[in-house]
Parts: structure tokens; C-alpha cells; sequence
């Protein structure tokens, strides 16, 4: 293993669905020697790509869980995350970005910037990742690669400048003029690995010119340097002009742009020396740890190999040895035989086996420095765990998680899927924050929650693949809520006496409606109406009355409690007594508060042709959508709504026949609104079905 | 109880109070732009009507006109904004800025709530500039009128370049209005270097300037931006001086 901090890149590849991100991951395999042979990702040739390695993923051409692997490519070690496309999925491509330093941002060189890539971006943003972009698909016929760079401008707000023209666009694609070489490329050989580096087309140098002179200017304003030769007109030298646009895509000030064709094996060696001129260093990124011993307080964490090691788990994967954990390595060297501990839990582990990856093979190394990406053996720990050397007790700053918003019940057909089905959910809850379980206590059904319902579905069909649980699923359930709109007042008094001592405590006060929080509790109880030491089962008592409403019995949100006045007992009252009074007092006055239901609404977009516009608008309108806005693109259009989350069941198979299976759509979760009268009737009802089911 | 009436619409439940919402409505009718400026109606526009905005570019049309909107939106009265230069995003980023703005100082819970109910009576499309013209956008009106989806009261249409459309473009926009009883408000872009003719009109807006019933104009004067009405008004009104604020483009008398 070689050990040059400089010459390491940790990149992800994110975009839309479909835009060819694994048939891109697939050729820079292919393309740095990793495999021999490209196959295809919807897996005509029986094999599928490299990248995808679950079977399911093969099928239906999507990559679901993140593959790492690793190349190499001119002296440059790249470690490169596949991340999903489907918004569903997204847990993945935060975790992923988290522990990268760059991406590659795919676009489709005829869709341009879609709803999903506006989605990556927010979350590139959102963690500082500095990107270079790559439009893709520049053989298919409408492909116009300058309205995508204008689209990165306008609607993402990149600074995006073409480093390449195209020569050729459509099915005349022949390979790229390098607007810092001045040289046109081309790629011939079966698979495009032969570069041939010839003049510019004559009919194509005004144009290069042109555009290079846009490329000149853009990287002037990161290099005195730069500028200066541009005044002086001296030759401006490929190392020069690198170096500036290096700084201005490190500040993500500037968004390097390349183009080609990864299924025609078009320019993706180009796009590799980007990768490797452009896009950081491990060393050049800052990375935050939180230090726990001074209040969470935040520590810049130096890169230093030979520091104690801070490291952490981004992946789990249950692999043919066990469970496996991907895993960046922050500060320090994770050697095999060596101690760390899991900071969450403060368990110390020996490091086992210490792998490199590389999609669903692996190679065994002895130790990862700081900067690298790999995966440890053996390792019993969840998702975003933080292992550190013993003695140093940091974290790395947690990852923000959305919660679910629909749920599933699952029965196993028999005992033995009784036993997989325990295994499967138990793995993939640990890989997957978003993915929750629990059995429900009432109808002691097991019930999954997720991030939608294509996400619970992989999930199910996963648990019957790999695990062989065969369940039947029930219908999907929404994750409803219920808040209170108004102000109440209680005045409760908890009394029993059932021989031996009683049980007395009275509590008063009142609840009202808060909107930035989902429970708060203000004690204003002055002169020991009710003494110091029941207070907290006040709040206890009252927090137990939240995670059930008392009429729908959906998870209560958005109430303050606050309690002024109460009495007490020298005998009969206690802790369990004055939480059976907050119990009252909350129901009583519950009803009063006006209780209203809440729905999750979610962000649909659909992308249709235009002559579909009409009947998508009347699809949508039919779900209780609202529609924001409607973009019309020429021949595509993009519809943006918002739709209750309960109305969107098999919507994807309606909008496939109402559009001929032209139309897609992506679906994120938005805000939780208010449900309408007449739906919050139906609620009602169909809440007392399930209640009286139950019993 | 005007407003009681404004909010019970079929579907939807609103739990503000009836002072609360006089306040939040008071507020934004004050703010309502052109009241001032010596015109008839309390929609500027008679049903059909073809309105303007004229100024120099990053003066405030968009920021106007999106208050037009919002008061007509205020009255339960559907706006269709029409956008030829932003994306629906950016459209929607204006109308919340604008809105917040107006309705700082309330209970923000109350004003989602109602900015929720008031986002049903707005909707945006936006064209490529090159891809619009008026049977395009009549279609799509079709498709949404013919559905039930939304029959807008007002659209606001911004980003049309008036020295490049033509005459032809807006008689067809005005006929438009009229068949669906439609007001239509425009921005026009004027440029820094034509001066002005004696009437305010740039030279190159003469051509259709007959076809608008109402223009106002934007000017900015030192820090001030004034709005001052060029066309339609009553012909003894007074005009007060109104003025856009710069740091938040809300109208100020």
C-alpha cells in the first residue's frame, strides 16, 4: 500500500435516477483496470454491473445500498462510493457524502438539472463536498450539453464552466475537444480505452476558442498568477490554469464541467484527470469531530496518521463472513490486531481482518491511514457509530436523519421466516436509520417504517432473497399525528384509596399549541404545592400521555405543558401517583385543546412529456394535490406539487399508463399539514376498525 | 364576517382567530400597491383588463406586481403567475419573502397556517422565454379549467420582452383575457439608455401602449424607488407619493 495523502481521492457519484451513474462507475472500473469486461446494468449479459451487486439491484437496474470500491488511476488511488439514485433513499447518499470529499455530479445531457439532482445538490451543499460535473448521455438524440451548463447556472447556481465541447453531439458523438490542451480527444477500441489526441477539428476552433476564453476567465478570479499572465498575454500553461480551477472547485465557487457518454465509452478518461486535478485531497478537507469531554464542543481534526485514530462507520453490509463495516478513516491508522473503541456504547473491539473494497470483492491489508475508506471484520456496531483509540472521547458530528413516514405491517408465513424475518429486520435496521421496527402491542403484528413505499418494498423482497423470510405484508400505514390547537387549563386530582396506603396527587395548570418543538414542559409551580421530587414524574406522566392520543391514538405532537398549581399527601401521595395525575390532567383537558389530525405531505415532481401535461395536473389534483407550479422545458415538462403521502399508493403505476410510460416522478417527504375535516372523519372510522380488530 | 367566509372552504380548516385574521388581512390591504394611486376598482384591472409595470431592470416589477397578487390571493381570488425568466422555486421564493414580510410581527404558527390556505388560490408556470406564446399558454390554462383544477382571477406575467414580441403577441393576449373575464398584469423592462417620451412612455413600448388600460411606472430616484401612475387612473385623483422600500420591497405611502 502506498501512502501519499495527496494522491488519494474519496469520491461519490451522485445524480438523478438513470442518469447512468453505475454505467459511469462501470466504465472508470473498467477504464483503471479493475475489471476486464463491461456489462450492462440492467443485466441483459446475465452478469449486471460490478457495482450492483445485489441481485435485486441487477433486476430492476437501480443501485440500492452504496457499493465502495477502490482504483487506481495515474499514480491517484480513488476510492469511489456508488450512491442511489431514488429519493427513497437518500439515508445512503447523505451517509455517503458525509464521508467524501468530492463528487462527481452526473447529468443527463437531454434531462439537464431534474428534481432529484437539485435534491443531491442541497445535500453536496449541506456538507461542503466540492464537485466537478459530468453530462452524460451526450449520444442520445436532443442532447445539448451548454443548456445543462446553463441549467448548473441557473437553477442550481453553480459557477459551472465547460472544461470540453463535444465533437459530434447525438449519434455523430466522436469524442472531446480539452478546452486547457486545446487538443481534441478521441476514443477508439472496442471499449473506447484507446486515447487518440489529435488537432482541433477546424470547423470546431472558433467555438474552442471561444470557450476557452470563458474557462480562462472563470479560473482567472482564484489566481493573481493567472490574471497577470492573461494581462501580460503570456501563454497560459494546462498546470496554471488546473491550479486555479482547482482552488475555485475546492471553495465550491467553480463547477468544472465534462462531457462524454458512458455507454458509448466516450471521454471518461478526461473526466478521471479531472478527478484527480480537481477534486481534494483528504488533507485538504476540513473535517469537524465533536469533543465530548468539553460539551460537545467542535475540534478540527488535523489528518495526522500518526494521531490517535478517529475513524468512523458510514456502512453496514452482512456479507458471507459476517458483518462488515465501511468505514472512514479521520485521524490515526486502523492496523489489524489493534484496539478501538465504539464511542456510542464505550465497548473496546480488537480489529480483525482489515479490508479494501471493491463493490462485492475484497482485498486484505494490514492497516488504513487517515483519509482512506475500507471496511473492518467482525465489528458488532450500527450505522454512524464513531470508534476512536481508547482514551479519546470524540464523535463525529452526527448525521441528520429524517423520521419515517409510512409504516407496514409484516407476518411471517411460518416459523422458520419467523426466525430469518427476526435476522433480516435486525440487520437492516442497524445498516439503515431511516428503516425502523417495532411490534405493536396491541395487535402484535410486526411493523416496519420507512421513507416510502418503494423503500419498505426492496426491504421486503430483500428480507425474502437473502434471508428466505417469506411475510405477507398488510396494507401500507400512514404515520399520521395528532396536535392541539388551542389552549386548555386542567385541574386534576389522581385519589385512590384501596386500603393500605392511597394513592393522591392533584395537578394544575394548562397545555397549549407550540410549533418549533414536540414537547416542552415549564414547571411554574412556586411554594411546594407540589414537591420538588414528584416534578419529574409529572413530566414523565405527561410525556407517556404523547405518545398516544387519547381518541385516534396517533404519536401527539407540538404541545407545552404547563403546570402552576397541585397538592400533595404527607402519605398517599408518590412518584406513580402524580404520573397518574399528569395522565389525567392531559386526557382532561386533551379534548378541550381542539385536537386536529396531521398528515406527512410529500414533494411530488413529475416529469412529463408536455402533451401529458394536462392529464399528470388531473392525476394529481385527484390525490388532494396541490399543484405549486408547472415548468415547461420544451418537449418535457415538470410538474411540482404537494400530495398527502395517504394518496400516493400506487400512484407510479398510474402514472405509467395515464402517460404511456413516458412520465416519471420523485417523491420526498415535505411537512406534515393538517388533515381536512372529511378525511380526518374517515381516520376516525377506520381507527376504531383497527381498535376493535386488535381486540 | 368577510374573512370567516374567505377560509371555509370545503376541505379546509383554519384555526385562526377572527381578530387575528382582520389583522394579517388589514396589514396586507394596506400594503396592496396601487390603492393610492388614484384608481377605480380594488382590483386596478375591469375583468378582460391588460395592466403594465414599467421600470428599469432590478427596479421592484416582479416585487409589485407579486404584492398585486397577494392581495388579490388574500381576497380568495386565484392568481396564475406566469414566469418567462425563473424557475417555479425561485417564483414561490418571492410571494413566501414577500408574505413573511408583511406578516412579521404575527404568531408565525398562525401565519403558516394561513400562508398553507392561501397557497390554493396561487399557481406558477413558467415558459422558456423562446417556447412561449399565447394558444401555448391558453392550452395549458385549458387543461387546468377544463379539469376543475384552477380558473385564475389574475396572471401575472412576467418576463415577456415587449421590443422583441411584437403587437400581434399582446392583441392575442388581451383577447385572451377577455374570453375567460381574466385581468393581466405585465412587467415591461425599460431600458436605461431610451429616454423616457413627455407622457413617461419609453419610445419603444408606443407600439402596444394603446392595448394596456393601466400603467404604472418605477422609477428610482437617489435611494427611492417611486411608483407613480402613467395610465387608468381617475382624472381628478390625487396621487400620493408611494414608494417601494428597498431593503424589503414592500410598498410605504
Amino acid at each position: 500500500m502506498k501512502f501519499d495523502d495527496q494522491k488519494i481521492r474519496n469520491i461519490g457519484i451522485s445524480a438523478h435516477i438513470d442518469s447512468g451513474k453505475t454505467t459511469l462507475s462501470e466504465r472508470i472500473l473498467f477504464y483503471t483496470k479493475r475489471i476486464h469486461a463491461i456489462h450492462d446494468v440492467k443485466g441483459k449479459d446475465g452478469v449486471g454491473a460490478t457495482m450492483d451487486s445485489m441481485d435485486l439491484e441487477k433486476e430492476r437496474g437501480i443501485t440500492i445500498a452504496s457499493a465502495a470500491t477502490y482504483c487506481e488511476w495515474k499514480g491517484h488511488e480513488i476510492n469511489i462510493i456508488d450512491t442511489p439514485g431514488h429519493v427513497d433513499f437518500t439515508i445512503e447518499v447523505e451517509r455517503s457524502l458525509r464521508v467524501l470529499d468530492g463528487a462527481i455530479l452526473v447529468l443527463c445531457s437531454v434531462g439537464g438539472v431534474q428534481s432529484q439532482s437539485i435534491t443531491v445538490d442541497q445535500q453536496m451543499k449541506r456538507y461542503k463536498v466540492p464537485c466537478i460535473a459530468f453530462i452524460n448521455k451526450c449520444d442520445r438524440s436532443g442532447a445539448n450539453p451548454f443548456r445543462v451548463i446553463e441549467q448548473l447556472r441557473t437553477k442550481l447556481g453553480h459557477n459551472a464552466v465547460a472544461m470540453q465541447i463535444p465533437v459530434g453531439l447525438e449519434t455523430e458523438l466522436e469524442g472531446v475537444v480539452d478546452l486547457v490542451a486545446m487538443k481534441a480527444v478521441y476514443f477508439d477500441g472496442e471499449s473506447g480505452e484507446e486515447v487518440r489526441v489529435e488537432d482541433i477539428p477546424p470547423h470546431l476552433r472558433a467555438e474552442a476558442a471561444a470557450k476557452r476564453e470563458a474557462l480562462v476567465d472563470a479560473a482567472s478570479l482564484f489566481s493573481d498568477e493567472l490574471t497577470e499572465a492573461i494581462l501580460e498575454e503570456k501563454e497560459i500553461s494546462p498546470e496554471l490554469l488546473y491550479t486555479a480551477l482547482r482552488r475555485g472547485t475546492l471553495k465550491r465557487e467553480l463547477t468544472p464541467v465534462y462531457m462524454g457518454s458512458a455507454y458509448k465509452n466516450k471521454a471518461i478518461q478526461p473526466l478521471l484527470d479531472g478527478v484527480t486535478y480537481l477534486l481534494p485531497a483528504p488533507s485538504e478537507v476540513e473535517n469537524v469531530a465533536l469533543d465530548m469531554n468539553h460539551h460537545e464542543e467542535p475540534v478540527v481534526l488535523t489528518g495526522d496518521p500518526e494521531k490517535p485514530i478517529i475513524a468512523l462507520a458510514f456502512k453496514l453490509e452482512d456479507g458471507q463472513y459476517g458483518q462488515l463495516t465501511y468505514i472512514r478513516v479521520y485521524e490515526g491508522t486502523i492496523e489489524k490486531g489493534s484496539t478501538i473503541v465504539n464511542v456510542r456504547n464505550g465497548k473496546k473491539v480488537k480489529v480483525g481482518r482489515v479490508v479494501r473494497m471493491h463493490a462485492d470483492q475484497m482485498e486484505d491489508v494490514d492497516s488504513l491511514r487517515a483519509g482512506y475508506i475500507g471496511a473492518l471484520f467482525g465489528i458488532e456496531c450500527s450505522s454512524g457509530d464513531t470508534f476512536v483509540s481508547p482514551g479519546i472521547n470524540m464523535t463525529m458530528t452526527s448525521m441528520y436523519v429524517p423520521k419515517p413516514v409510512i409504516s407496514l405491517a409484516i407476518v411471517p408465513k411460518d416459523n422458520k421466516a419467523q426466525m430469518a424475518m427476526s435476522k433480516a429486520l435486525n440487520r437492516f435496521s442497524k445498516e439503515d436509520p431511516t428503516f425502523k421496527t417495532h411490534v405493536d402491542p396491541e395487535t402484535n403484528e410486526t411493523i416496519i417504517e420507512g421513507m416510502g413505499e418503494l423503500h419498505l418494498d426492496i426491504y421486503v423482497e430483500r428480507m425474502k432473497r437473502e434471508y428466505n423470510a417469506e411475510v405477507t405484508t398488510g396494507n401500507p400505514r400512514v404515520a399520521y399525528r395528532e396536535t392541539i390547537t388551542q389552549r386548555a387549563d386542567f385541574n386534576y386530582t389522581h385519589k385512590k384509596q384501596t386500603g393500605g396506603s392511597g394513592q393522591f396527587g392533584r395537578i394544575a395548570g394548562y397545555i397549549e399549541p407550540i410549533s418549533d418543538a414536540e414537547f416542552v414542559f415549564e414547571n411554574k409551580i412556586f411554594g411546594g404545592a407540589i414537591p420538588t421530587q414528584y416534578i419529574p414524574a409529572c413530566e414523565k406522566g405527561f410525556r407517556q400521555s404523547m405518545a398516544k392520543g387519547p381518541k385516534l391514538e396517533f404519536p401527539i405532537t407540538g404541545v407545552k405543558v404547563v403546570i402552576d398549581d397541585g397538592a400533595s399527601h404527607a402519605v398517599d401521595s408518590s412518584d406513580m401517583a402524580f404520573q397518574a395525575a399528569a395522565r389525567g390532567a392531559f386526557r382532561d383537558a386533551y379534548l378541550r385543546a381542539k385536537p386536529v389530525v396531521h398528515e406527512p405531505i410529500m414533494k411530488v415532481v413529475v416529469e412529463s412529456p408536455t402533451e401529458f401535461q394536462g392529464s399528470v395536473m388531473g392525476l394529481l389534483n385527484q390525490r388532494r394535490g396541490m399543484i405549486i407550479g408547472s415548468q415547461d422545458e420544451g418537449v418535457m415538462c415538470v410538474i411540482e406539487s404537494q400530495v398527502p403521502l395517504g394518496e400516493m399508493f400506487g400512484f407510479s403505476t398510474i402514472l405509467r399508463s395515464a402517460t404511456q410510460g413516458k412520465a416519471q416522478f420523485t417523491m420526498e417527504f415535505a411537512l406534515y399539514r393538517q388533515v381536512p375535516q372529511s378525511i380526518a372523519e374517515k381516520i376516525a372510522l377506520e381507527a376504531a376498525k383497527n381498535k376493535k380488530t386488535a381486540a | 364576517m368577510v374573512v370567516s367566509r374567505a377560509l371555509r372552504r370545503e376541505d379546509n380548516v383554519i384555526h385562526l382567530t377572527y381578530e387575528d385574521m382582520m389583522m394579517i388581512k388589514k396589514e396586507i390591504i394596506e400594503r396592496n400597491p396601487l390603492l393610492n394611486l388614484g384608481f377605480e376598482r380594488e382590483y386596478i384591472l375591469a375583468d378582460g383588463g391588460l395592466g403594465a409595470v414599467l421600470a428599469h431592470a432590478g427596479v421592484g416589477k416582479t416585487a409589485l406586481l407579486v404584492q398585486t397578487a397577494l392581495h388579490a390571493m388574500m381576497h380568495e381570488q386565484p392568481v396564475l403567475h406566469v414566469s418567462l425568466n425563473d424557475a417555479v422555486s425561485k417564483v414561490d421564493l418571492w410571494y413566501r419573502e414577500l408574505f413573511n414580510d408583511m406578516a412579521s410581527k404575527y404568531d408565525s404558527t398562525e401565519i403558516t397556517q394561513y400562508w398553507e390556505n392561501m397557497l390554493n388560490y396561487r399557481f406558477i408556470m413558467t415558459f422558456r422565454v423562446e417556447g412561449f406564446s399565447v394558444p401555448k399558454l391558453e392550452e395549458r390554462l385549458a387543461d387546468l379549467m377544463q379539469q376543475n383544477i384552477f380558473k385564475p382571477h389574475t396572471v401575472i406575467l412576467d418576463g415577456l420582452k415587449f421590443d422583441e414580441s411584437g403587437r400581434g403577441l399582446l392583441v392575442e393576449l388581451k383577447e385572451m383575457a377577455g374570453k375567460y373575464a381574466m385581468r393581466i398584469w405585465c412587467t415591461v423592462h425599460t431600458h436605461r439608455h431610451e429616454p423616457p417620451k413627455e407622457d413617461g412612455l419609453p419610445l419603444s413600448f408606443l407600439h402596444v401602449a394603446d392595448l394596456f388600460d393601466v400603467l404604472v411606472q418605477l422609477s428610482s430616484q437617489g435611494p427611492e424607488v417611486y411608483i407613480k401612475a402613467l395610465k387608468g387612473q381617475l382624472p381628478d385623483s390625487r396621487q400620493d407619493a408611494l414608494l417601494l422600500d428597498p431593503a424589503t420591497m414592500l410598498i410605504k405611502s
